[in-house]
């Protein structure tokens, strides 16, 4: 399907950049907000550094982040919804509390509040809160603070289903223990719709790192990506809009093709299931 | 349901199409108001707590200080008669009892000076302000001015004398020193700790009684736009337009579109496009405006904690500025309007010498000066010590000020070429100016320093004045610098009265900061007004004080 | 029902407490404070300024005594003094909120009737290449970047053709209806655009379901007309959607749109949050914030409720 050729450029085209080694710091004062021209297929941006080489560059952080953080959010996810699905009872109710308490919470201002943190006032040592790859952490810190609620209702609510399932209680009567019968039997049921939702919060946390970087609060110069390309880009709009849109078409297209994988993806599994059922 | 959802929507666009017609704004010859936009809006409108650029620029339009700096960067009376001077008797040096010299200064209030509900101005305003700055609980920001003056004595209604403790050659401005209604501030005075809750500048800001200028505050909607309109009670030169709106928009390309719509009409320099912005815009609409770059006294450079090893020897710092390429990095990013600096001293103002000790680009030299200094180049490109160290230093800014990144990433790369190594880190102003540069956690440090006309720069480089433990991190010479001489510079430029022989003291104190080079010099940075065509009288002044000081000057081009 | 109503509103009440210390607490782990932000504004403050103003501010006290010292004030239905806006915390607030109602309010009920006209178009012809164009539609609003589609929107509207202002709640000093109108027009289209996509899709999802269920074929079976039947039968199940929706959005109202409201210097909550909390405004953050989430706790409480009335299957645990 086309969009997952979308997504399949989106993926492979910054490793080759890297490949190809260019440099992509290299600044050049006298070559600035240059049109495209064969060195530079997409031009340069405002400090002679290649467009084309900073998007896919950009590209690699963005989507680093983004597939990591929804991965690392989904498992966190999932385990808190096996766990309340599982068990059920006070822990169900305990875990649900919490998790509905942080889906109330406004999202934004929270996450600006945690984004301008000093995290030498947490205690965190000053090497790590300085490094270069701070920025990108944070970033992916928050993104599964947030995120991880949706993967656990997801989850509860496929284990609750899968746990009266034949096969589990003949498990249970096997006297199987608790985590084998979670990874074995009940996880492989949820991961469906698991993996949709995975899929759709890629595209979320791409623009969320872009909103991030829009407030100055996201990955730090010289480091590129889509956000802070774009960010960058809006102060020269009306005399270098090109240069805007790029990345927001970079940011756009990838997140579509996440989206429209992940419907892809539902479909698929609700045609399954209903052949099953 | 699709149905209903259209109707909604056909109904919507002649009601559009209806408020566009009335909301558009009227065309042409009867110009009489003036929209201008800056990227902040100024918290509470009380001139003496909290300080903040956006807050000067709009009070600079209803109210007057006694002194300013004028676009000459000369010493004016406002709100004053005559300056004082030694000259004309006006300000007289005594002897304190220390043995210290201060000096008895004169003002007399101008007669026709008066508060916007009819008020005169006088010297009970004086006594007001004076026991508001004094009072420890009043929570205004800068007490150093009240604390000079350690006594006023009231002649009459409009003449005042100040007897301030220390003897200064600029001793005739008090430029900080605005006055505040004591007919209506008095109540809120009354229980001092209090004072910056029930300050009527906040409960009531569109009080005309609290302005003394041309303009007066008619509407304030926090956050977003303030209304100016005559004073009916100001006696000094007509004021032109009916109506003033200054309007806060932070978001820097929604300024510019806003520029472009005419939803304003001029963009302030001191709070507005940065330079390579307003370049960018320039070159594509200037057409349809007037844009003026204005040099000013914003000193942008590179603070070296002297402490570092590598950055204690001399020849590492003078490489450093060898080995960049300013006037490059001045022309193709700033298409030459923000001057190379050679020392913190503006070639325009008073105390500049040109024979101050220019470094011009020369990476071969800086090859050289490193290589004595025991840094070896290597193949990998960065160079080595004997130790084995690398020459490897943090940069560090404002984050998201996209002009310094550019500069930053320019700088990183020029350095490179000489061997130098540059880690990138940004901080938020609040945390660099907050933590990190009073506590001098930083290898070098690109920030700027404002300053006024002949302004000593006792802060920044004398060597009582370095942020340690003792002083509560409060003084701004973060880079460590510890000279004698300098030091001596310092306090003997702040007493000489005579300009001839202050002028041989700059020369020589900017000798020296160019040899020493305790900070790398950049550049001064430019504000650059965005206004109208058909708008005139517009002075930039290129130092701290507003344009708006002079509004009774803007008027409508024919 | 009246014990579970009881039960959810301690639960939001502890919430809401632990939830103002959490957000006390992380202010305060910001870098700097107020009077550090001030010397940043004002260099000729010296080290005696400092501790003065921090006296005078009470910011010498520990973070837990401040804390304790709030909540105290907060409960006795005082909250507090808003640094930035130099005026008690209410008075800053309810300008703010009112606009903010204003904005999000009409964005959110033109993106509802939109969504719903759309949902349900998509949902009676599924997979059919109107379906698919809406479907894309709907990703394309979600997939762009707030703050790229507001200042695209500018740009076409404010800057090139000059039809709409490009800022702003109105001109200063006219205060006609149509001015305001005029002034409202581009951020709602941006916020109606970003959230139209999201709604859309719950409302297709369910009217396909709804559509599909057992009381609408035996009506349609009946002759009733197609409208009536959208109307009366699968719009009933179809508000159950629509009710998540409401809730999910009801937080949304309070704490307002910070890109857009940036990009539009629209006065709105979601920027009076954004510099409260960068500004270290202690009280003016923590009441906005607080607002926010008691807000979206109390919608979801009802919307848990309504589900009870608008779905008889459902019942309380």
């Amino acid at each position: 399907m086309l969009l997952s050729a979308i997504a399949v450029m989106s993926f492979a085209g910054p490793p080759l950049g890297a490949a190809l080694g260019i440099d992509l710091n290299a600044v050049d004062l006298l070559d600035r907000l240059a049109g495209p021209s064969p060195p530079h297929p997409l031009g340069t941006d405002e400090l002679g550094r290649d467009v084309s080489m900073r998007l896919l560059a950009g590209g690699r952080v963005s989507l680093t982040i983004g597939i990591a953080a929804a991965s690392a959010a989904a498992a966190l996810g999932t385990l808190v919804g096996l766990v309340a699905g599982y068990l059920g009872g006070w822990a169900d109710r305990a875990l649900m509390r919490a998790t509905d308490a942080i889906i109330a919470l406004p999202l934004l201002p929270l996450l600006i509040v945690l984004a301008a943190l000093d995290l030498t006032k947490l205690g965190v040592p000053a090497a790590v809160a300085q490094s270069d790859d701070i920025s990108l952490i944070r970033i992916a810190v928050l993104a599964v603070l947030v995120g991880w609620t949706t993967a656990a209702r997801l989850v509860r609510s496929a284990t609750l289903v899968t746990r009266n399932r034949d096969f589990v209680r003949a498990a249970q009567s096997l006297g199987a223990g608790v985590p084998h019968i979670l990874w074995t039997h009940i996880l492989p049921n949820v991961l469906a719709p698991l993996i949709v939702a995975t899929t759709l919060s890629v595209g979320d946390v791409i623009l969320l790192e872009s909103v991030l970087s829009f407030l100055g609060l996201g990955i730090q110069p010289p480091l590129a990506s889509w956000g802070t390309m774009l960010s960058n880009a809006q102060e020269l709009i009306t005399s270098a809009p090109l240069l805007a849109l790029y990345p927001g078409a970079m940011i756009f297209l990838t997140v579509i093709a996440c989206n429209l994988l992940g419907d892809a993806l539902q479909q698929r599994f609700d045609r399954r299931a209903a052949v099953r059922a | 349901m699709r149905s209903l959802s259209g109707q909604r929507r056909r109904r919507r666009l002649p009601a559009l199409a209806i408020a566009l017609l009335l909301s558009s704004p009227a065309v042409g010859e009867e110009r009489d108001s003036l929209t201008i936009g800056i990227t902040q809006f100024p918290s509470t409108l009380n001139p003496n707590i909290d300080a903040m650029a956006a807050k000067s620029y709009v009070l600079g339009m209803a109210l007057r200080p006694f002194t300013v700096y004028d676009a000459d960067w000369q010493l004016v009376c406002l709100l004053c008669v005559t300056l004082p001077s030694i000259e004309n008797g006006l300000a007289v040096p005594v002897d304190l009892a220390d043995g210290k010299k201060g000096i008895d200064i004169t003002y007399t209030i101008r007669p026709e000076a008066n508060w916007g509900d009819g008020v005169p101005v006088t010297t009970q305003d004086v006594r007001f302000t004076y026991d508001v700055g004094r009072d420890p609980k009043s929570a205004v920001g800068n007490a150093e001015l009240y604390r000079r003056i350690t006594g006023i004595d009231v002649k009459d209604d409009k003449t005042f004398t100040l007897h301030v403790d220390k003897l200064t050659f600029d001793y005739a401005a008090i430029n900080d020193f605005v006055l505040l209604p004591a007919h209506i501030e008095r109540a809120a005075f009354a229980d001092p700790a209090q004072y910056r809750v029930k300050t009527s500048y906040s409960t009531e800001p569109t009080n005309p009684g609290l302005y003394n200028g041309p303009y007066r505050i008619s509407e304030v909607v926090a956050g977003s736009h303030v209304l100016l309109e005559p004073n009916p009670h100001w006696a000094g030169p007509p004021a032109h337009f009916r109506r003033i709106t200054v309007r806060a928009i932070e978001n820097t390309a929604a300024l510019e579109a806003n520029l472009l719509s005419g939803t304003i009409d001029m963009v302030a320099g001191e709070l507005g496009l940065s330079l390579d912005e307003a370049l960018a815009f320039e070159q594509r609409h200037g057409d349809g405006f007037r844009v003026i770059y204005q040099p000013g006294l914003v000193y942008e450079h590179i603070d070296l904690d002297l402490d570092r090893p590598a950055l204690a020897d001399r020849r590492v710092r003078e490489a450093l500025i060898l080995g960049l390429d300013r006037e490059a990095i001045s022309k193709s990013l700033f298409a030459g309007r923000q001057k190379v600096a050679d020392s913190f001293v503006n070639p325009l103002d008073a105390g500049y010498s040109a024979d101050t000790p220019r470094y011009r680009y020369d990476p071969a030299r800086a090859a050289v000066l490193l290589e004595a200094a025991g840094w070896q180049a290597q193949p990998g490109g960065i160079r080595r010590n004997a130790e084995g160290q690398i020459l490897s230093f943090e940069l560090m800014t404002t984050a998201g000020n996209r002009t310094r990144e550019l500069v930053e990433q320019v700088l990183q790369s020029q350095w490179r070429k000489i061997g130098v190594d540059i880690r990138i880190k940004n901080e938020p102003a609040r945390v660099l100016f907050g933590e990190t540069v009073p506590h001098r956690r930083f290898d070098m440090a690109m920030y700027a320093w404002i300053s006024a006309p002949e302004d000593v720069p006792r802060s920044i480089l004398h060597s009582s004045e370095i942020p340690d433990q003792a002083n509560g991190f409060a003084g701004q010479n973060a880079a460590g610098f510890k000279s004698p001489e300098m030091d001596r510079l310092i306090d003997a430029l702040e007493i000489e009265l005579d300009p001839m022989k202050r002028k041989t003291l700059w020369t020589e104190m900017q000798q020296l900061y160019a040899a020493e080079l305790p900070s790398l010099p950049l550049f001064f940075r430019s504000d650059v007004f965005i206004l109208p065509k058909w708008l005139s009288g517009v002075r930039p002044t290129g130092n701290q004080y507003p344009t708006t000081l002079w509004i009774t000057d803007w008027a409508v081009q024919p | 029902m009246i014990r579970f109503t009881a039960i959810r509103l301690v639960e939001i009440a502890a919430t809401v407490l632990i939830m103002s210390f959490l957000i006390y607490a992380l202010i305060g782990l910001m870098p700097g404070d107020p009077i550090d932000l001030m010397r940043q504004a004002d260099p000729r403050m010296s080290a005696a300024d400092v501790a003065r103003l921090k006296a005078v501010y009470g910011l010498d006290q520990p973070l837990l005594a401040r804390y304790l010292a709030w909540l105290r004030q907060a409960l006795a239905g005082d909250l507090g003094y808003s640094r930035l806006f130099a005026a008690p915390v209410w008075s800053a607030l309810l300008p703010r909120l009112g606009n903010s109602l204003v904005l999000m309010g009409s964005s959110f009920i033109l993106a509802l009737a939109l969504a719903l006209g759309l949902g349900t178009a998509a949902a009676r012809r599924p997979n059919s290449r109107l379906d698919a164009a809406i479907n894309l539609f709907c990703f394309a609003g979600v997939s762009m970047p707030t703050f790229w589609l507001a200042l695209v929107l500018i740009l076409v509207f404010a800057a090139g053709l000059g039809w709409l202002p490009a800022s702003g709640v109105a001109t200063a000093g006219a205060s006609g209806l149509g001015d305001r109108l005029s002034h409202l027009a581009l951020p709602v289209a941006t916020l109606t655009l970003a959230s139209i996509g999201g709604y859309t899709r719950y409302v297709r999802a369910a009217m396909k379901e709804a559509l599909a269920q057992d009381h609408v074929r035996t009506a349609r079976a009946k002759g009733a007309s197609e409208v009536r039947v959208i109307l009366h039968h699968a719009m009933r199940s179809a508000l159950i959607p629509v009710t998540t929706i409401l809730a999910l959005s009801f937080g949304g109202l309070v704490s307002g749109a910070l890109v857009t409201e940036t990009m539009f210097a629209y006065p709105g909550m979601g920027k009076l949050i954004f510099d409260a909390v960068m500004g270290n405004d202690y009280n003016l953050a923590l009441a906005a914030l607080l607002l926010a989430t008691v807000t979206t706790m109390l919608a979801n409480l009802a919307a848990d409720l309504a589900y009870g009335w608008l779905d008889p299957r459902v019942s309380y645990r």
